[in-house]
């Protein structure tokens, strides 16, 4: 069975969390690093923002700001992602261009390694399903989101499960016109989006969930989880991207 | 007095069916594009192809074909991948701003 490293949950603020991904892959690049499995927090509670997103079209930035809400920029596409401390897991999954886990065709992509998602929910007695374009759901709502990039020669896929759902605060982080905000639109995201305990309807611990994505990943992908950490290049490297780059307003407001 | 240009910064969002949300933010000045920015959350894989995109249109006249076969060509001459949207919703979703006033 080949081996991934598995970086076991940790706990970052948003600019660590995006600067660890990144340096992951431009050590990958160099051949210094395996392929690698991480599983993540934010804290404090974050919104990241897809690529493409415009920060002052997506996130209610004033309230972040006095709130201790991070905001940041990803380097990957699709939508805007509130990052509850209590209320999500994040995962990484990076290996080299080529890898086998890695087709070229990206919807290909995103399902093979969404059965990780799908297997983890297993686990814990939810029946869920791959939805493209990027999404996993759950009786037709949507539990896991994901996005991945291909550069660095790497393919970077990261994605959140959630296990809690508070979709007024949602509303209130996410740029909504305020006059927008009404029952029915609150009702309509109720449809769309589910939580782990939401679906399960008892309190599921992040533990248990991280349990879940760990075993979920290893059986869906065929792969051996080895315990293991960052290399001391790794932790430079993304000390300086999280100082340089995934903090700066140049980075963050860049759309 | 000099006359001075009115520049309004025209914004249009679009949701592909089945796909993305485009939303798109156009200047206009003497009936060209000067400046266009696509934003939204598809997936462009490499991401920086749409810089190039958006350097392309500038200078383009209020043709959506054009503006749809302009960006097929980046696309193409980057060896880019577009998940989510086309380059027709990207020019339908211009034309859209374009058309706001």
């Amino acid at each position: 069975m080949e081996e991934f490293r598995f970086i076991d949950l940790e706990v970052h603020n948003a600019f660590e969390n995006m600067a660890i991904d990144e340096a992951i892959m431009l050590s990958m690049k160099e051949g210094k690093a395996p392929p690698t499995l991480r599983l993540y927090r934010w804290n404090p509670s974050a919104v990241s923002i897809g690529t493409f997103q415009g920060m002052n079209d997506e996130v209610a930035v004033d309230f972040c700001d006095s709130k201790g809400i991070n905001y940041i920029r990803r380097i990957t596409g699709g939508g805007a992602v509130f990052h509850d401390y209590e209320g999500e897991v994040t995962y990484s999954i990076i290996m080299p261009k080529g890898h086998k886990l890695a087709p070229a065709d990206i919807l290909e992509s995103y399902k093979l390694l969404c059965g990780g998602i799908v297997r983890a929910l297993d686990y814990l007695d939810i029946k869920s399903e791959f939805k493209p374009i990027n999404d996993v759901n759950a009786g037709g709502k949507k539990v896991s989101g994901n996005a991945m990039t291909r550069r660095h020669g790497c393919m970077l896929q990261h994605g959140t499960v959630l296990l809690d759902l508070d979709v007024n605060l949602m509303f209130t982080i996410l740029k909504v016109p305020q006059e927008k905000i009404s029952d029915k639109m609150i009702a309509d995201v109720k449809e769309r989006v589910t939580s782990i305990r939401d679906i399960l309807d008892r309190d599921v611990s992040i533990e248990e969930l991280r349990d879940a994505m760990r075993q979920g990943f290893s059986d869906a992908l065929d792969i051996d989880l080895i315990e293991g950490g960052l290399s001391p290049e790794e932790r430079e490297t993304a000390t300086r991207l999280a100082k340089e780059k995934y903090s700066s307003q140049e980075w963050n407001f860049s759309r | 007095m000099e006359l001075l240009e009115v520049k309004t910064v025209r914004e249009s969002n679009y949701k592909v069916p089945d796909g993305k949300l485009l939303k798109v933010k156009l200047l206009i000045t003497s009936e060209k594009i000067a400046e266009v920015k696509v934003l939204g959350d598809f997936f462009l894989h490499p991401e920086d192809t749409i810089l190039k995109i958006e350097k392309e249109l500038i200078g383009l006249s209020r043709d959506e074909t054009s503006i749809a076969e302009s960006i097929d060509r980046i696309l193409k001459e980057s060896e880019a991948t577009l998940v989510g949207a086309t380059a027709a919703d990207i020019a339908k979703t211009i034309m859209m701003a374009w058309d706001l006033d």
